[in-house]
């Protein structure tokens, strides 16, 4: 299955090394990461030596190397944020999931990531979970948030498994 | 045919060839710009920061490094002002805080007039002066190593941290590497770093003339370009 996903990606790009970013940042989205088979391919089809798509995959923090989490939680950490108290998100986040920021529970459920900003200062502290903005976060309302999304996991498990 | 252009070093009118660099022009004629990052026939990227010059446009003057500049008709750069020495002398004191255990920076150190070292020692084993990478991309086309990561964590590493096949193992990035001749002493323990001033005493006639190239041994041990030519 990985491997169409990975020739529908290069698809029209192949012979492109102007194609680099994009065709990464689609792996990027295929995998949730960028493992090291996917850079060899992409090297060879695109015709970029290998050391240059390392280089740039560890070169842009939207690129990981490590395989993430399902879910990936970004706390931001921005002066204004930082002001309102975003360090305690990060406490409630690190003590809920016993991980450290840049890691992933054992689990494979969530990944935690600190940024420095997202932009979006008149709503913080603010974090983002897959992709979705949530403003004026306090720790009980990112525990909950947890929480919530723990049990839909669950939910989804036990639907499988019936 | 090469087209000449005429510009002013130090006030010495001098001619060179459209498309080459300040710095490969004034090492030629005998002007001393220290460098670490240059190997001449390789391109420059301005990575050690160390040949500083003063560009006089429109009578302000900036600050640029020479290995990036190009020359042009009725330039004006002035490479030994009191600015540039105390920029230069600034530059070689964090690379020898940097990378105490090379010769070749300790070496520019005394040449750029360090006498004291206000910077806790790192002992780190690269300055990422980026010669090896640039050896390894332009003249062997091997593109074996390069850099990786960025900010603090940039390295030069193998592609996965492992020696590829197309790394043929010819050791010019090991030749070429600053890093390579240690200290005459021998190498400096972690908490035994200092800086060395050895050399000192070869270096009476180059204090009294500091903006003139004086065939000092130092260029031996890190690859001056006036010697390599």
């Amino acid at each position: 299955m990985s491997t169409t996903s990975l020739e529908a990606i290069l698809e029209g790009r192949r012979s492109q090394p102007q194609e680099l970013i994009e065709v990464l940042q689609d792996v990027q989205e295929l995998f949730g990461y960028i493992p090291q088979e996917s850079m060899i391919s992409v090297s060879r089809e695109l015709g970029v030596p290998l050391i240059e798509v390392y280089r740039v995959a560890s070169f842009y923090k939207a690129f990981s190397l490590e395989p993430r989490g399902k879910h990936v939680i970004t706390v931001c950490l921005g002066t204004a944020c930082h002001v309102r108290g975003a360090a305690r998100l990060v406490d409630q986040v690190t003590g809920q999931l016993e991980v450290e920021p840049g890691g992933t529970t054992s689990d494979g459920l969530f990944t935690v990531e600190c940024v420095n900003c997202l932009g979006a200062c008149a709503l913080g502290p603010v974090l983002v979970l897959d992709g979705v903005y949530h403003d004026h976060m306090s720790p009980r309302k990112l525990s909950r948030l947890i929480e919530a999304v723990r049990s839909a996991e669950e939910e989804v498990a036990v639907r499988a498994e019936a | 045919m090469l087209q000449q252009v005429t510009l002013s070093i130090d006030g010495a009118q001098v001619e060179a060839v459209r498309g080459t660099s300040v710095l490969d022009v004034a090492v030629e004629y005998g002007i001393c710009i220290p460098h670490l990052c240059h190997i001449p026939s390789l391109s420059d990227f301005g990575g050690c920061r160390l040949c500083v010059v003063e560009l006089i446009e429109n009578s302000r003057s900036k600050v640029t490094t020479s290995c990036t500049l190009l020359v042009q008709d009725d330039m004006v750069v002035r490479t030994n002002t009191e600015k540039i020495r105390k920029l230069r002398r600034n530059i070689a004191e964090l690379l020898v805080a940097q990378a105490p255990n090379s010769r070749a920076i300790q070496d520019i150190a005394v040449r750029c007039g360090v006498s004291q070292v206000r910077y806790p020692f790192r002992n780190e084993s690269c300055v990422l002066c980026g010669r090896c990478v640039r050896l390894c991309t332009e003249l062997w086309s091997a593109r074996a190593i390069g850099f990786v990561g960025r900010g603090k964590d940039r390295h030069v590493d193998f592609p996965f941290g492992v020696r590829p096949d197309v790394c043929k193992q010819c050791q010019a990035c090991v030749q070429h590497c600053p890093m390579t001749i240690t200290p005459c002493d021998g190498p400096m323990e972690p908490g035994e770093e200092r800086l060395c001033g050895k050399c000192e005493a070869q270096l009476l006639i180059a204090e009294s003339a500091p903006d003139s190239c004086i065939w000092c041994e130092l260029g031996v041990g890190f690859g001056c370009a006036r010697h390599a030519s």
